[in-house]
């Protein structure tokens, strides 16, 4: 068993972590667990577990922040065709690692959570479509259906409902573009993994081969057994005004204590990164700070009081003086998000523009080819780095990369892989403009010295 | 000749039936054929593709698509580094120098010299707060150092034969994988 | 349904429902520049290129392309956001394309040249050292493929595996590495791969046939019909000093739908042979017209069953019409074969036509391998299956290229069976309760099946299943001509004189003939023993084709028929004369309207049952 490192029992997600053998499905019955999966299914109709989800406040924990409980509304009430729920375990944001860590430390809060999530979208079937290098994850996943399916929890009448479930697990092949939804859409339909453009129809009207599909993120989906069991209230306890509930942060990077912590919304990122992780590196300062995986525009490191609330995150008065970079999401301007929760913490002996480099190779090998501004443009935005970095850069890189940025932004690209290496882009050279002339200029490069001087 | 055995041949054809759609067997089909012959060649993709009905085409362009389908010869235990930006900041560059220089290839595409290793840079790994972290031989290996590589390697070079999913996570439990016939090697077929 | 009203760039304009913004756009003659979408081809929304401006809806890049219209969209494509958007993806697609416009084919007609023209930014900012890829890769001996002009539209692979179920042709590895590929680089085998050279919006699929030919302002073109079988397709031949130097396709939705065979695309190239004839030759020597019509008049005259008659499956039909009256008159009792017809009857009635495929629930194909026998029209009951769900049964020996879909319903028959089969298919589930149109396309087996047997299956399905037949005719005139009572079905072997029009019997001259005329464009073995005529090819003939549904097309020369060649009305009128028949007409038009006037002709002759090796 790899050591844990994160929160055990926290609130809602990880209240039984630390107990040992939690992945199997006799501990974790044993305290308590499919009592959930057990009320919603001969208790409670469709409805009633989408309007309890509903008013949860319970949002996709994957990074788009939709309202879970709206999302299973959508779904028809009747279909000729079968409908299916498609859980997101395809977890590859840089800096992400929690849904690892729900799913190898307990797979039955998932499976469970996926019993009543299938049961309230009307799916007999679901489908979850996991990384194909988390061995860990699939082993403990596969074993913990083979438990379920020996107790009769899924198969013809789970807990003795009319609902026949069956709970089937899809390994991807390494592509992060995957995560997006219609590409693990396509995936799963064994074709290459390329975003699908037409929305709609959405996935809720023609999904997984043609069939009406929710796809819903592993951490979403591992909350909804707490809410049935403990009533949407209870959730919406937790949090602020308009973003309730709790939610796992990896934290990783220059920290003392990396891990994956469950933290309430609304409580700051000081919180979280000084609090549960331990703060810098002892004689440290920290830089830079990314509040949601690689994808969320890089933050400077005095701003750790900005609080977590998923919508407040964004507010541009959170850079407090700052200069305001150029960053689009559906044509509004935004300071950065709380994404996927992976918070990547850098200090003052690393590069600014290295870090961005690494991000946007990132962004460049894992483009899928498919629409021209990413497939080009990220690359375009690597040569530009390595030229700068090459000590052979002049203003005219750093020209290029503000083109670039642009011209990812704002609907230009198919998915938001696209917009996202435009943030990493625009945020670093709004923040970090220093560095990038540094480099460009002078050749020159102040963390590096910080470090070797140090 | 044809290069996958009959074994896995049977089992890919008894893949399709197993989705709704014959094409979502595709990427278990080649899991089956790369796990047979290390890699994929172009008669093993056009065997897989005719057992399903497709032109061999389409699935060249899955496999080369996903990153962990390899179209070239490994190394009997591929080392995937990752190096994105969790493990960098945690030194995963100079891990990835120290790993080649290790087992003795200059690139990702490079064997190592007796067959056993090759090395790869990847992205995140999704393991994070273990940086820096390493994929390999089906398992995770956690807060890596030169050191720890080190003695991966010379396991590895060891004649004593290595548990399955040996790792620092716990060996997957047998219902993982379904109980196989056993199966010719390639130099027997 | 009504239209939908909406507003583009300030001017109004009504659509149907459904309709894209892309598409109104055009309707009001404003361009809005697209590589990846195409009429034909599913959305796919890859390109980025299209970006406009709608309101309602956030103020972000909107693609034309992907929207369909709404009631009181308003769509402004000249805003800064979208023309700088433009101008960016122009400028993504030059970041590694090799600007080598001046060795290339497509310059002069190539939307990426055009677009940055008047699209793009006017000065390049792009400095740096480009991707390469090898080039140029053959992708058959047919198409060559630039990847390094390549723009990943994706419309060739989409149109392979949409529009022709094939995948050969498939795209690798990903992102800015991805390219375009054979599979594992063997050469394309697909009787349609040449569509993917119209498709493609910059120069990265050029014909190799064509390669470094002339430039698209040096030719001139017409659009006429194909030649190559009964389907009658558009298609634009161009020309450049008297030379046929392209074959491209022309849309015609009610037939082709934009798509030709390889076929009809690739196999020009006789027409510019220079060992054609171009001046009548008796026994090797050059003759004038009147020495050599009279010589063959001498030859074939008053032979009765002792002569044979070989006609070309391209006889148009106004030559026909004429023709008829020789074997009227003449040449009464002549032995008379139609290259490559099928053993099928002239239809009783009118028969489905080829845009009613989309319109059917379920299709039957019986007898023929349509991939080969009539390819576009393969390509409509791929596209009435996979596009517009209906369901397919062939009944067919072997396996066929319908096969690649999964609903298909393949009933394998005994040679010879097919009516057995056809009749046996009343009772089958899916014709049970079709819930719209049934079309029954059926062949001949090339030779296998007993026609009458098999028509009278399908016509008795057809009646029971509400449908409708489609016999398919293989010969590109087989319709025409069996109209006109010429499409003969005599074997030749015996006679003693042979009238050879086009290229010579499939069997050989047969060795009884001690007089050979040859009516033929290209030289061939022994008609240094046999009187030979100059003929037109399909590049400069005039007249018209019935095609395989009774459509009947009229050819437009792109090449001038240069002296001493003669139009075929011409040396038919005046070999009739020299043979004592008056054919007077002035030209082609009014052969063709003394043809439409004639009462219904009495009825070709029945064709014969054959059963046996496959005909030519």
């Amino acid at each position: 068993m790899p050591e844990l490192r994160g929160t055990t029992r926290g609130p809602v997600l990880t209240r039984w972590f630390g107990t040992e053998n939690l992945h199997s499905l006799d501990v974790y019955e044993g305290l308590g667990g499919y009592g959930a999966m057990r009320k919603a299914l001969t208790t409670m109709t469709h409805e009633q577990i989408v309007d309890e989800v509903k008013a949860s406040g319970l949002r996709g924990r994957g990074g788009a922040d939709f309202s879970t409980g709206v999302k299973w509304s959508l779904m028809p009430k009747e279909s000729p065709l079968p409908m299916h729920l498609v859980v997101n375990a395809d977890e590859s944001e840089p800096g992400s690692a929690k849904d690892r860590y729900l799913m190898e430390n307990s797979p039955h809060m998932l499976l469970e959570g996926i019993g009543i999530a299938a049961y309230a979208i009307r799916s007999h079937q679901a489908w979850i479509y996991i990384r194909g290098e988390y061995d860990l994850p699939f082993a403990r996943l596969t074993e913990a259906i083979g438990e379920m399916r020996a107790k009769g929890y899924v198969g013809d009448k789970p807990f003795g409902a009319d609902w026949p479930l069956d709970i089937r697990i899809f390994r991807g092949h390494g592509a992060y573009i995957c995560g997006e939804e219609g590409a693990l859409l396509e995936s799963l339909e064994g074709k290459r993994a390329q975003p699908r453009a037409w929305k709609p129809p959405y996935p809720a009207q023609k999904g997984v081969w043609g069939r009406p599909t929710t796809v819903n993120n592993v951490e979403t989906i591992s909350t909804v057994p707490w809410i049935i069991e403990n009533g949407a209230a209870a959730y919406a306890g937790f949090g602020t005004e308009k973003a309730k509930g709790t939610r796992m942060f990896t934290v990783s990077g220059h920290v003392q204590r990396p891990g994956n912590y469950e933290m309430e919304i609304g409580k700051t990122y000081r919180d979280l990164i000084e609090g549960l992780a331990g703060g810098a590196l002892p004689g440290r300062t920290i830089k830079a700070w990314w509040p949601g995986g690689s994808s969320a525009p890089v933050m400077p490191g005095d701003l750790l009081d900005t609080t977590t609330d998923l919508d407040g995150i964004k507010d541009v008065a959170n850079l407090k003086g700052h200069p305001i970079p150029p960053l689009n999401m559906g044509g509004r301007t935004f300071a950065t998000m709380g994404g996927s929760g992976g918070v990547i913490v850098m200090d003052d002996r690393f590069c600014a523009v290295k870090a961005a480099h690494r991000l946007l190779q990132f962004y460049a090998h894992e483009s899928c080819g498919k629409c021209t501004p990413c497939r080009v443009g990220g690359n375009w935005a690597v040569r530009a780095y390595e030229h700068i970095l090459s000590g052979e850069g002049g203003p005219e890189d750093i020209a290029i990369l503000d083109r670039v940025q642009e011209g990812l932004q704002g609907g230009r690209c198919l998915c938001g892989l696209g917009d996202a290496a435009g943030w990493v882009i625009a945020s670093s050279l709004t923040h970090f403009r220093q560095e990038y002339e540094e480099h460009a200029l002078r050749n020159f490069c102040s963390a590096e010295k910080a470090a070797v001087n140090a | 000749m044809p290069s996958l055995s009959e074994h896995v041949m049977e089992e890919i054809r008894a893949l399709p039936p197993q989705f709704p759609d014959v094409r979502t067997a595709v990427m278990p089909a080649l899991d089956l054929a790369q796990e047979e012959l290390g890699y994929l060649t172009p008669e093993a993709m056009s065997e897989v593709a005719t057992a399903l009905n497709l032109d061999p085409g389409y699935v060249e362009g899955v496999a080369t698509f996903y990153t962990l389908f390899h179209t070239e010869p490994v190394g009997k235990h591929r080392m995937y580094l990752c190096t994105n930006i969790s493990c960098k900041l945690r030194g995963a560059d100079e891990l990835l120098e120290h790993a080649m220089r290790a087992v003795g290839v200059k690139d990702f595409e490079q064997v190592s010299s007796d067959g056993l290793f090759s090395v790869e840079a990847v992205e995140c790994l999704g393991a994070c707060e273990y940086a820096p972290v390493m994929r390999l031989d089906h398992a995770y290996h956690h807060d890596l150092t030169a050191g720890k590589i080190d003695a991966l390697i010379a396991e590895r070079r060891s004649p004593l034969p290595l548990r399955e999913g040996q790792g620092e996570g716990p060996k997957p439990a047998a219902a993982v994988k379904a109980p196989r016939a056993p199966r010719k090697k390639k130099s027997d077929a | 349904m009504p239209d939908v009203n909406l507003t583009i760039d300030g001017r109004k304009v009504a659509v149907p429902a459904g309709t894209l913004v892309v598409e109104a756009a055009k309707k009001l003659g404003i361009e809005i520049p697209v590589f990846c979408y195409h009429h034909k081809l599913n959305y796919v929304g890859a390109c980025r290129l299209c970006v406009v401006e709608i309101s309602p809806g956030p103020p972000i890049a909107r693609i034309a392309c992907g929207t369909p219209v709404a009631e009181g969209m308003v769509v402004k494509t000249q805003t800064a956001l979208a023309v700088e958007a433009r101008a960016d993806v122009l400028e993504f697609e030059l970041v590694n394309h090799p600007l080598d416009c001046p060795v290339c084919d497509k310059g002069g007609e190539c939307p990426l040249q055009d677009f940055t023209f008047r699209h793009g930014y006017p000065t390049s900012r792009i400095d740096g050292p480009r991707l390469h890829f090898k080039k140029p890769v053959p992708l058959s001996d047919k198409i060559a493929l630039d990847r390094e002009r390549c723009v990943l539209c994706y419309r060739c692979t989409r149109y392979y595996d949409e529009v022709a179920w094939e995948q050969e042709l498939t795209t690798d590895e990903r992102g800015v590495q991805s390219f375009i590929t054979s599979q594992f680089d063997q050469p394309l085998q697909s009787i349609f791969s040449g569509n993917i050279i119209d498709l493609c919006p910059v120069g990265a699929l050029t014909s190799r046939v064509w390669r470094f030919e002339s430039r698209p302002w040096d030719m001139t073109h017409s659009e006429t019909v194909c030649s190559r079988c009964a389907v009658g397709c558009g298609v634009t031949l161009w020309q450049r000093r008297g030379q046929l130097v392209r074959v491209t396709s022309h849309e015609n939705d009610d037939i082709d739908e934009g798509w030709i065979c390889d076929r009809g695309r690739f196999e020009y190239t006789d027409v510019n042979d220079p060992s054609r004839h171009r001046t009548p030759l008796v026994f090797g020597a050059k003759a004038t017209w009147t020495d050599a019509i009279s010589a063959i008049a001498n030859g074939i005259k008053g032979k009765g069953a002792r002569l044979g008659i070989s006609l070309p499956q391209d006889i148009t039909n106004e030559e026909a019409f004429l023709f008829r009256k020789l074997l009227d008159g003449p040449l009464k009792g002549a032995k008379v074969k139609m290259h490559g017809r099928t053993a099928l009857a002239a239809p009783d009635g009118p028969t489905m036509r080829i845009k009613e495929i989309d319109d059917a629930r379920v299709i039957v194909v019986v007898a023929s391998d349509i991939e080969h026998d009539v390819p576009i029209v393969d390509l409509r009951v791929k596209k009435a299956v996979s596009k517009l769900g209906a369901k397919l049964i062939v009944v067919y020996p072997e396996g066929v290229d319908l096969d690649r879909h999964p609903g298909t319903v393949h009933v394998r028959n005994e040679p010879g069976s097919a009516a057995a089969e056809v009749r046996k298919l009343a009772s089958h589930s899916l014709l049970q309760n079709p819930g719209g149109p049934v079309g029954i396309l059926f062949g001949d087996g090339h030779g296998t099946e007993e026609v009458a047997e098999l028509a009278a299956a399908c016509a008795d399905l057809a009646q029971k299943t509400g449908g409708k037949v489609m016999p398919l005719y293989r010969a590109t005139n087989e319709r025409g001509a069996l109209a006109q009572g010429v499409a003969g079905w005599d074997r030749l072997d015996g006679v003693e004189a042979l009238f050879s029009w086009g290229p010579p019997p499939t069997a050989g001259i047969p060795p009884s003939a001690r007089f050979v005329a040859a009516w033929d464009h290209l030289p061939r073995d022994g008609y240094d023993r046999a009187v030979v005529l100059p003929a037109a090819t399909f590049a400069e003939r005039q007249g018209s084709y019935t095609n395989l549904e009774g459509t009947v097309q009229f050819l437009r020369p792109p090449v001038a028929l240069r002296p001493p060649l003669r139009e075929g009305w011409e040396v038919l009128a005046e070999l009739a004369a020299a043979l004592g028949l008056t054919l007077d007409y002035a030209g082609i038009m009014p052969i063709y309207q003394a043809l439409s006037e004639q009462p219904p002709a009495p009825g070709p002759e029945a064709t014969p049952v054959l059963i046996g090796p496959a005909h030519p």
